[in-house]
């Protein structure tokens, strides 16, 4: 997995690229603690995402958490494997996707 | 960090560079010294060397000039009918000498221009006289230095002898001042055609230090004013070097100077320190090529040396230090070169192997415990089938095959009540120890709110609300609960965020029951769930799983996928839910091929029979 991060203001777009995965999850996980001071849109682009695993779906869920309480994230290009994970786990209702 | 300190090639490179800087600077101080000792001794004994091919000329001058005298003299005494001192005397004026004495055959002195000394006898007056008994034997001729008379040891005189033809001989002495004034001309040839190296010079003086001859016709002037010379010369040893400012052309220069006499003359030699030194600072500039040259080589070859020992060997140690921290212990420290690095290799060496010893422990210990820990988990399963023998109207099976780390998938069935059955499958987020905890908690929380007599939904609602408290660790837990009714085959289910199930329909094909589903467990607060309800005939089944089975992965990274899940259970339509089970695991591990298992595969079939039989 890599994570390209762009920060605009205080919009940081995250675009991740591979697996997330058990292996990955923690490295995206540590990303976000870093990153996610000051920051009020999240922006993910799960445009090259190619798998999301349970560990992956928990890290989602953790930054939704967090931005709930300092401001937005918005989850955008999702492909239509990593949408049935989304619908299948409920995910939908809870993120803001694009 | 390693931008701010020093490399030991650096260090090393400034340090021997110093040392080298040390020694170069000493030996060219050293060297300096021993040149100018040696071109100082040189100086002295070209000064020397003047000093006495001068004092050699000026005495063969002399001795030539007064020799001719006294033959002139003895000619006439023998050509004479009678010697007499009136005839003596009367020879003075004309060979302008001071003294003539006649002597016998017998050493006594017949006849003299000084009336004195007649009646002497050789020898009587001390060493002087005594030099010319050689006279009265073999020699016909004899010429003496200019030497303190043996009649007043103040005065000074040179004297000459020539034997004559009827026995004894003629003795002829004179002063300084008489024959300064006769061998003036030869005395200025001998100091001016001669100079000492380019530009040092010869002076001759008088006994008083009043210039007789030198290069510039000073004559009759003292010579320390012509020179500038401050010493008082006469406290300077004969032949003994000394260093003075000397005019030379007008400037004041640095000289070695020396001086020594003869016959009444001062002779001066003065040899300017420049010129003297001009081999020297040849030498030295030489020298001094000639040491940077050295110094540089050695301190190149020095640095080189150490650098190919030292600095390679710890970037050889180094290299492998940092393989060894990025975790491949396997790495061996091998520099052998010499017996440090070889205690260092052997240091490094017997520490990874330590680490290792400890990791090996560490792995061992944890991996018991993890073992213990999926016994545990197991052991909270039910695994006893058939678990309701009694009951004719299902049957159930359900698997756990776990991979190596401790997952968090459960499954789980028991009666609420005496005819409706909970039959539920989970999968907590993540893996390991705090992923099983999570289970416990989460099944034994569904668990009571079942037991309890609630409804699907409402089993989720609660069993959502508790685990969300204090759930720091954001983990979560997807899963599907049915309730079946065994008389009805009515099921009421719910879904949290799980896999969707498949379900046999009475023409023996198997359906995924997409419904709707309700966020995962213990996700976020305040989630609701909903209720859906289906009901099988006698024959159909429902297979429960978890992601384990569907994304199960070949070697080629393909997904096991639901199609090939669906096609294995239609092939199996009307096996029982034991077979069920052990055929959809038999197709997922021939799929899988050799690739490893990453996560369980966990199952749980149920088929109900009905209540006719």
């Amino acid at each position: 997995m890599e994570i390209e991060k762009a920060l605009n203001g205080t919009e940081l777009t995250l675009k991740i690229i591979g697996r997330l995965d058990t292996v990955t999850a923690p490295e995206l996980e540590a990303c976000l603690k870093e990153s996610l001071d000051g920051v009020a849109n999240l922006v993910m682009d799960f445009a090259a995402l190619d798998y999301i695993s349970s560990a992956g779906l928990r890290v989602i869920l953790q930054a939704q958490k967090t931005m709930n309480k300092q401001g937005d994230m918005l989850i955008k290009n999702v492909n239509e494997t990593i949408n049935e994970v989304f619908e299948m786990t409920g995910f939908v209702d809870i993120l803001n996707i694009e | 960090m390693s931008n701010k300190l020093k490399k030991i090639s650096t260090s090393f490179q400034q340090w021997l560079l110093l040392i080298v800087g040390i020694a170069f600077i000493v030996t060219l101080v050293f060297l300096g010294q021993y040149q100018t000792k040696l071109f100082t001794d040189s100086a002295n004994n070209l000064l020397n060397i003047y000093i006495k091919d001068v004092r050699h000329d000026i005495m063969d001058v002399t001795d030539k000039n007064l020799l001719i005298l006294t033959r002139a003299v003895a000619t006439e005494v023998n050509n004479a009918d009678k010697i007499t001192s009136e005839l003596l005397t009367g020879m003075l004026e004309k060979y302008n000498v001071t003294e003539i004495n006649y002597f016998s055959s017998t050493g006594v002195i017949l006849a003299s221009s000084n009336a004195d000394f007649v009646g002497y006898t050789i020898g009587e007056g001390g060493v002087q006289t005594s030099e010319f008994w050689s006279l009265l034997g073999a020699r016909t001729e004899y010429v003496q230095r200019f030497q303190p008379i043996g009649f007043d040891a103040q005065r000074s005189r040179k004297y000459a002898g020539v034997t004559l033809a009827a026995g004894g001989f003629i003795q002829v002495g004179y002063d300084e001042e008489a024959y300064y004034r006769a061998i003036e001309v030869a005395i200025n040839e001998v100091v001016k055609n001669r100079h000492v190296g380019e530009s040092g010079f010869l002076i001759v003086t008088d006994s008083a230090w009043r210039i007789i001859s030198d290069r510039a016709n000073n004559k009759n002037q003292p010579v320390t004013i012509v020179t500038a010379m401050t010493k008082d010369l006469t406290t300077i040893g004969k032949d003994e070097m000394f260093e003075e400012g000397i005019y030379i052309d007008g400037t004041l220069q640095r000289c070695f100077c020396m001086h020594n006499e003869i016959e009444g003359y001062k002779v001066i030699a003065v040899y300017p320190y420049s010129e003297a030194m001009v081999s020297r600072n040849v030498s030295l500039k030489v020298m001094t090529v000639m040491q940077i040259l050295i110094f540089g080589l050695l301190f190149v070859m020095i640095f080189l040396l150490v650098r190919r020992l030292i600095v390679k060997n710890l970037h050889q140690v180094n290299h492998a230090l940092s393989a060894i921290t990025d975790g491949n212990l396997e790495t061996v420290v091998n520099v052998r070169s010499h017996e440090e690095f070889d205690a260092l290799s052997n240091d490094i060496n017997a520490t990874v192997d330590t680490l290792k010893r400890y990791i090996k422990e560490a792995e061992e210990r944890i991996d018991a415990e993890l073992a213990f820990a999926k016994s545990i988990q197991h052991a909270a399963l039910p695994s006893v089938f058939p678990p309701y023998p009694e009951r004719k109207e299902f049957e159930i099976f359900a698997t756990m095959h776990t991979a190596k780390e401790v997952g968090g998938d459960f499954y789980d069935f028991y009666f609420v009540d005496d005819e409706n059955l909970a039959f539920l499958m989970a999968d907590v987020s993540g893996k390991g120890i705090p992923a099983a905890m999570f289970m416990m908690t989460a099944k034994t929380f569904i668990k009571s709110f079942a037991e309890s007599g609630l409804s699907v939904e409402q089993v989720f609602t609660h069993a959502n609300a508790k685990l969300c408290e204090g759930n720091d660790a954001g983990m979560f837990v997807t899963a599907w609960l049915g309730i079946l009714n065994t008389k009805t085959g009515q099921v009421q289910f719910a879904n949290a965020g799980h896999n969707p199930p498949l379900v046999r329909h009475a023409d023996g094909t198997y359906e995924y029951l997409k419904s709707r589903a309700g966020f995962v467990l213990a996700g976020m607060e305040g989630v609701r769930y909903r209720k859906n309800e289906l009901t099988l005939a006698p024959g159909d089944a429902i297979y429960l799983y978890t992601d384990g089975v569907t994304e199960a992965t070949n070697l080629n990274e393909e997904l096991y996928g639901e199609e090939r899940l669906q096609k294995i259970l239609e092939q199996h339509k009307d096996a029982t839910p034991e077979t069920i089970c052990a055929e959809v695991k038999k197709d997922v591990d021939k799929f899988v091929g050799e690739a490893p298992q990453f996560d369980d595969i966990t199952m749980l079939a149920i088929r109900y029979e009905g209540t006719e039989n």
